[in-house]
């Protein structure tokens, strides 16, 4: 329990720290929350989703608190803002939270479209959005079935490559987000790593988006 | 000890030179590969033909081989052979062209071993001490042997000499994984101690053969900080009686009784985030086989061959843990295989036609179906001809085909076409084709387990499946159907389609060089499916037929026999594998990788890596002196590197996922024969004590033995 609250308070001063001034960390750390834009496309490196502060049962968990990120502002929100629509996607573990139904009161959606990033110019017209009905999400939970897959051999869970996940975001306009990885410093683990390294190192986002300010559906 | 064990090794040197050795004359019908072609091989026909006269791919591992090696479980000597690799879950089973251990059957004395672990069975339950030849017959076999004779058949045959003798052995082998440098004793060093006593006699018109090993292996613990023993220290016991009368000149009836038994301590604790488990207990597996055969030869044309075979197979496991101290885990598996059969061979001056059939009853009774009381049950009637016509010395046709009829699952028909053709003295060609399959195991039809260490997902048996979801359903704990549930129905076997085509070329008497291209098509393969969800969320699992794949390569032997001493032997073999529907995939574009940064792009087919553990190339390279008093053997296995694991997440194996390393062994031994009957031999195994913990965590580091054998009857 002691460990949990000092993790915890570990975790708060880190959030509070990058919150205040992203410069603060070297750009020389691959370990660090960085957002950095290059053209159209914003990059995201280290996004910390819950990540594990103890054990209950054998099982590895979070303090239970999502990373709630804003695509339009390229910026990370405070938890207090969890009610507002001053987010687009939040993360906790291997959930993805979209601003709208039973997750908050934006007017978002989202679809998971299966190809290369780059090759998605435009959100086709067929698509169909989905919102977030609890215990449902618009981006499916499951190995295999919407952005990851979960080997249960090697413990380690990786982006499938090929998802794009298509955002309408919590004011109605669209962006589209490629998972690249979900462990510290954007690499997976070795299979051989210990499941200490496994557990410690997960639940960092890497992502990479592009999003349409002016409305349109097009990237 | 060390210097010891020099001088031990170092007197086996000298003493050859020194005491130099009986003279003989050289001919050249002496050569291994001579003796060999005029070898009698039973199990690609199962009728006596010789090597050199036989039309599908056999190759046979003779007595003096295994004991020149120092072989002393199956393992250690299929491991040695090109194209078969041995994998490492669940024991060490076969891998033969690059099918699952599930899919070769493995036979002792033309009958087959039952009691498999997730379809594998455990090569080191068979002890090689009284072993006569192994016979290795690769491409799908199911036309003389029914199930499993997918990938092909390895059939251990014992020796039935029935000469006056007894004969007693032992090895002593030690290791230290951590040190290299291992001598007994020290500082986590760990023992093999193996003992057999053999005897045979005939007195009258019978014949009486016994043969008693006693194997023991020390736990070794090769991970750091850890108190697991892998492998964990394990006794192997093996013996075997058999019986042999001559009831007439013309009859003939023998009886075989064998008992193994495996008794493993164990002893480990598993870490699983910091949360320490640990479990203490014991495995025990026991093998059962009673085999009567009567031969009688109605005239020179017509024979017939009647086997009764009973096998019991009861593996045990029961395990208690430290932190949970009134909970015990009780893992029971009993199988019982029962079977009648006749075969009759009549031939003629050009042809023989066989004709066999017979009867199977299959049982098991397990705790991991719904109740270890409840007897599962398959019964399979099943008729096979074969028809084998030489019309010209040169040439040779084999027609065949076996029905096996199922109980519990569809019926299966496997047809076999082999063809050989002599071209000239040096040159000989054969291609064969034929259907191998494989029935559904118990463990596909009843398996009803339920896995609350790991979130309660549960899988059902596909006989029970649907029953079972159906009335989860109706009280409304279920949640969700998925898509294959509607596939769901009766299995049916697993089938392969396999081509093999090559030939043999002798330049000289001395060198022979061995080619084979196989290609395997394997249909059906049951694979485990998500089928529904409950409402709690927990996953169900079924059985579908729904994978199919295939295996294709070349395999290349070479045998040269330099002087009437030194000898070489080499194999390779190279392979490709897929799963078709991981190729439909790719090529309709719906399966993507990363580049350097990290981005999707489509995954290309020339990145497919194909079936998980599986090497691209293996090789195997053996120097042998033998001058009938003093021999030496060098064998190096070379196996490439193979996938692992899926690390980008795309479902399919490719080059950008996690690789184990490819790997070189290098065994040694050597020993002298003295004219007393006794063999002193020693020999290192692993010299170079190449480990890899993640990948191979069965293999021991570097091991020395020393062993003996002698006559206590002259």
């Amino acid at each position: 329990m002691k460990n949990t609250i000092i993790s915890a308070l570990a975790l708060a001063v880190v959030f509070t720290a990058c919150k205040k001034d992203k410069t603060i960390s070297t750009p020389a750390d691959p370990n660090a929350f960085k957002v950095s834009v290059s053209g159209k496309i914003v990059s995201v490196k280290n996004l910390p989703a819950d990540t594990i502060v103890g054990l209950v049962g054998g099982q590895p968990v979070g303090v239970g608190k999502y990373a709630f990120f804003n695509l339009r502002s390229n910026s990370w929100v405070a938890n207090t803002d969890s009610a507002s629509a001053n987010w687009d996607l939040a993360f906790s573990g291997s959930t993805i939270r979209i601003n709208a139904g039973t997750s908050g009161p934006g007017t978002g959606g989202a679809f998971v479209w299966v190809g290369s990033f780059d090759n998605l110019a435009s959100v086709p017209a067929d698509s169909v959005f989905k919102t977030d009905n609890y215990p449902a999400y618009a981006i499916t939970k499951g190995s295999g079935k919407g952005w990851y897959s979960y080997d249960g051999a090697t413990n380690l869970l990786n982006p499938i490559p090929g998802r794009v996940l298509v955002i309408k975001t919590a004011d109605g306009k669209y962006a589209k987000v490629e998972i690249l990885n979900y462990y510290r410093g954007g690499v997976t683990p070795s299979a051989s790593a210990t499941d200490e390294v496994k557990t410690s190192e997960q639940r960092y986002y890497t992502f990479r988006y592009t999003f349409q300010s002016n409305g349109t559906t097009s990237f | 000890m060390k210097p010891t064990v020099i001088l031990f090794i170092t007197a086996f040197f000298t003493g050859s030179s020194v005491l130099g050795q009986e003279k003989r004359i050289y001919r050249p019908e002496d050569t291994t590969r001579a003796k060999e072609l005029n070898e009698v091989v039973v199990t690609a026909t199962r009728t006596e033909r010789k090597l050199a006269n036989v039309a599908v791919p056999v190759r046979v591992i003779d007595q003096r081989t295994i004991q020149q090696a120092g072989s002393l479980r199956l393992r250690d000597i299929l491991q040695e052979q090109a194209g078969l690799y041995m994998t490492n879950g669940f024991g060490a089973g076969v891998q033969m062209q690059g099918l699952n251990p599930d899919y070769t059957l493995i036979m002792v004395d033309g009958e087959p071993l039952v009691g498999r672990t997730a379809g594998v069975l455990d090569l080191n339950r068979v002890a090689v001490g009284n072993i006569r030849k192994i016979e290795i017959v690769k491409g799908p076999s199911s036309s003389l042997y029914g199930s499993e004779a997918m990938a092909g058949v390895i059939n251990v045959i014992t020796d039935n000499s029935f000469k006056k003798r007894l004969n007693t052995s032992l090895r002593y082998g030690f290791g230290n994984p951590d040190e290299g440098w291992a001598f007994p004793g020290s500082r986590k060093s760990f023992d093999n101690i193996d003992l057999s006593l053999q005897g045979s006699t005939r007195i009258h018109k019978l014949g009486i053969q016994f043969f008693s090993d006693a194997n023991y292996l020390d736990g070794v613990s090769f991970r750091p900080f850890s108190t697991e023993r892998v492998p964990q220290p394990i006794w192997r016991l093996t013996n075997q009686l058999q019986l042999n009368y001559l009831i007439s000149q013309r009859t003939k009836a023998s009886f075989s009784l064998r008992h193994a038994y495996d008794h493993i301590k164990q002893e480990f604790a598993v870490s699983n985030n910091g949360v320490v488990t640990s479990s203490y207990g014991r495995e025990a597996n026991k093998d059962l086989n009673s085999n009567g055969v009567l031969v009688h030869q109605f005239s020179d044309k017509v024979k017939t061959t009647l086997r009764l075979y009973a096998t019991a197979y009861n593996g045990s496991q029961v395990l208690k843990f430290k932190e949970i101290p009134d909970s015990v885990y009780d893992d029971e598996f009993r199988q019982h295989f029962y079977r009648a059969e006749d075969q009759t061979d009549i031939s003629w001056e050009k042809a023989t036609l066989t004709l066999g059939a017979g009867y199977a009853i299959d049982q098991v009774n397990s705790t991991r179906y719904d109740d270890v009381n409840s007897r599962k049950q398959n019964t399979i009637g099943f008729g096979f001809a074969q028809y084998e016509w030489n019309p010209v010395e040169k040439f040779t046709v084999i027609a065949g085909i076996r029905y096996d009829d199922n109980k519990l699952f569809a019926a299966a028909v496997s047809p076999k076409l082999a063809l050989r053709y002599t071209v000239s003295k040096k040159l000989s060609l054969k291609a064969s084709a034929g259907r191998g399959f494989k029935a559904p195991d118990f463990r596909q039809l009843y398996l009803n387990f339920t896995n609350n260490a790991a979130g309660g997902y549960s899988v059902f048996g596909s006989i029970d499946a649907v029953k079972i979801i159906d009335e989860l359903n109706r009280r409304g704990q279920i949640a969700e159907i998925k898509e294959d549930y509607s596939k769901l129905k009766q299995l049916a076997p697993e089938y392969s389609t396999g081509l093999n085509a090559g030939g043999t070329y002798t330049p000289v008497e001395q060198l022979s060089i061995n080619v084979n291209f196989f290609r395997n098509d394997i249909e059906n393969l049951i694979d485990a499916r998500e089928v529904a969800v409950r409402s709690n969320g927990t996953q169900i699992f079924s059985y579908i037929n729904v994978k199919n794949a295939y295996t294709e390569g070349a395999e290349l032997e070479l045998q040269w026999q330099w002087n009437k001493c030194f000898r070489v032997n080499g194999g390779y073999q190279f392979l490709y594998t897929a799963d078709k529907t991981d190729l439909k995939k790719i090529r309709s574009k719906s399966v993507f990788t990363r580049d350097e940064n990290g981005y999707s792009r489509l995954l290309e087919r020339r990145e497919y890596s194909g079936l998980p553990n599986r090497s691209r190339h293996m090789l195997n390279l053996k120097l042998c002196y033998d001058d009938q008093s003093f021999f030496a053997t060098f064998r190096a296995i070379y196996r490439g590197k193979w996938v692992v694991s899926d690390a980008d997440g795309n479902g399919v194996y490719n080059s950008h996922d996690e690789f184990a390393n490819g790997f070189v062994l290098f065994n040694f031994s050597a020993g002298r024969q003295f004219k007393n009957g006794v063999r002193l031999q020693a020999g290192m195994d692993n010299v170079l004590n190449y480990r890899d913990v993640n990948n191979l965590p069965n293999l021991p580091g570097r091991m020395c033995w020393i062993g003996a054998q002698f006559k206590l009857i002259p």
